[in-house]
């Protein structure tokens, strides 16, 4: 059983999404935290 | 991987990217430590770690060279079940996520995994859990230490001793200046370091090459790495999601994470970085799959990621490729010293040496512990013993074994220490012979069918009634 390019294309796009959406939830969420003096 | 000829960058400027790091992690160790007063801080980074310090550090802990270099390896190797199965890992996290809540309900106060074993099943379970964990932990530190400085050598020509010294050197230094606040802090920017490198290189194999491209290459060259149904990958897939279970449930790296974080926090943080996790292994894997198209001759397996990345963005993408596997290293030696250190302080020291220390001897000790495991890690790490670099396959069988003890312990009443401690005994005994046997692919999945089979058996034949206050007994002690 072949994967397909189309399956190659959705399994990685989908994981370059969430990849490229983390720095950003981090650093929303770290930002949130130090406006709270919730760092640590 | 040894040649020095397939290396991507010059030693100049590896030496320079050292450098440039080495200050800046030390620098904040400091920065971060310099308050730490109270042996709380320094080794629970104050109980009051968030949300964004928390998932960044459990990511990136999770992250190590193996993720960032061996990815890439398995896609080339076992194709696109290897990346697949390699994403996997993340159910360790993610499973951990529910139990990091119960811990913190019904340890509230303790430092250590050892606290919940001694506690839950008793001394003797506890000494071998403990046995278990120490070889896991040193095992791990051995293999992160020789992984610095092989890939350090690979990747830029500086001798492997040099840099093996090195990085051991900076996690060490910036470890003892500031504890696990340190390990946490510098764990946000590696976390942002790792995962802005493997876009930037995912990026770019897909805008210069193409998902059609480079599937009709591969098809055409190599079609084994595009089959679903592989069944050395589908091997690989199931022992690697228990080897991970195993790892994450009974190590203190995450114990003492779970400790470390704010009320509430600890089980939002484990679950999101599961989730960000996750992808890691395929964005940085599937570039292995552009060999064919970019007509690149891999002499080395291992090397295929900063080939790839040397060969679409030159300079830049080797310069990417290093920080990246700099950042994946330090992330994971860090955290390993800190909570290694915690575990030998808190339940060897204190647990079988001195009950009474105060916290301050204890903080002491604590640093002394931290410099003589580098050291320890050094010596070991120093003749460049080949077989060492593998340990960590052979310890699936050690870790597997924890899962049942621990899970079972943490919800059922009924667990108990005889089952525990013969699930443990049994499972690890069994994984080595099947590790031996028949293969490395199944050493954690044999040990983990053994303790199952023993800690349910248990259940049945000489349930426990267990009283949950029990394990508040690490606030009664130390108030």
């Amino acid at each position: 059983m072949i994967a397909s390019s189309l399956f190659l294309k959705i399994i990685v796009t989908l994981g370059l999404v969430i990849t490229i959406a983390a720095p950003v939830l981090l650093i929303i969420m770290w930002i949130k935290d130090w406006k709270k003096g919730q760092l640590w | 991987m040894n040649n020095v000829n397939s290396t991507v960058l010059d030693a100049n400027t590896g030496w320079i990217i050292l450098t440039i790091f080495s200050v800046i992690w030390i620098f904040l160790g400091w920065f971060w430590g310099r308050k730490a007063k109270q042996l709380d801080d320094f080794m629970l980074a104050g109980r009051n770690v968030g949300m964004a310090l928390g998932t960044a550090t459990a990511m990136a802990t999770w992250v190590t060279s193996n993720t960032t270099l061996v990815a890439p390896q398995f896609a080339l190797q076992l194709g696109i079940w290897g990346m697949l199965g390699y994403s996997l890992g993340c159910i360790g996290l993610i499973l951990f996520a529910p139990l990091v809540k119960r811990i913190r309900s019904l340890v509230p106060h303790g430092y250590t995994s050892g606290d919940f074993i001694r506690l839950r099943y008793g001394v003797w379970t506890w000494r071998l859990f403990l046995l278990i964990s120490m070889c896991y932990a040193i095992g791990w530190l051995i293999s992160m230490g020789m992984a610095g400085g092989v890939l350090i050598h690979a990747l830029t020509g500086i001798d492997y001793q040099y840099g093996m010294t090195v990085i051991l050197v900076i996690c060490v230094t910036y470890t003892l200046l500031g504890g696990l606040r340190a390990v946490i802090g510098t764990d946000f920017i590696q976390t942002i370091l790792i995962l802005l490198g493997v876009i930037i290189l995912a990026v770019l194999t897909i805008s210069e090459i193409g998902f059609e491209k480079m599937h009709q290459d591969v098809l055409a060259e190599r079609p084994e790495l595009l089959n679903l149904l592989m069944p050395a990958a589908i091997m690989f897939l199931f022992n690697n999601l228990l080897f991970g279970i195993g790892e994450i449930f009974h190590s203190n790296v995450w114990w003492s994470r779970a400790f470390a974080f704010r009320e509430g926090v600890g089980s939002k943080a484990y679950l999101l970085a599961g989730i960000i996790w996750a992808p890691i292994p395929i964005v940085a894997g599937f570039i292995a799959l552009s060999v064919s198209s970019l007509g690149l001759n891999v002499p080395a397996a291992d090397m295929v990621g900063p080939m790839v990345s040397a060969k679409l963005l030159g300079f830049t993408g080797a310069v990417i490729v290093f920080i990246v596997v700099f950042s994946s290293l330090a992330s994971s030696l860090d955290s390993l010293l800190a909570a290694t250190s915690d575990l030998i302080l808190q339940d060897i020291y204190r647990g079988h040496i001195n009950p009474d220390a105060s916290d301050e001897q204890l903080r002491r000790i604590a640093k002394m512990i931290i410099v003589l495991l580098g050291g320890i890690t050094w010596l070991v790490c120093l003749p460049r013993i080949a077989t060492l670099g593998s340990l960590l396959q052979y310890l699936g069988a050690f870790v597997a074994s924890t899962i049942w003890p621990i899970a079972a312990g943490l919800y059922l009443k009924k667990a108990n220490a005889t089952g525990a401690f013969l699930a443990m005994l049994l499972g690890t005994l069994s994984g080595i012979w099947a590790f031996f046997g028949i293969g490395f692919y199944v050493a954690a999945l044999v040990s983990a069918i053994v303790s199952m089979s023993i800690v349910l058996l248990s259940i049945w034949l000489v349930p426990d009634d267990f009283a949950w206050e029990r394990l508040n007994e690490v606030k009664e002690t130390r108030s």
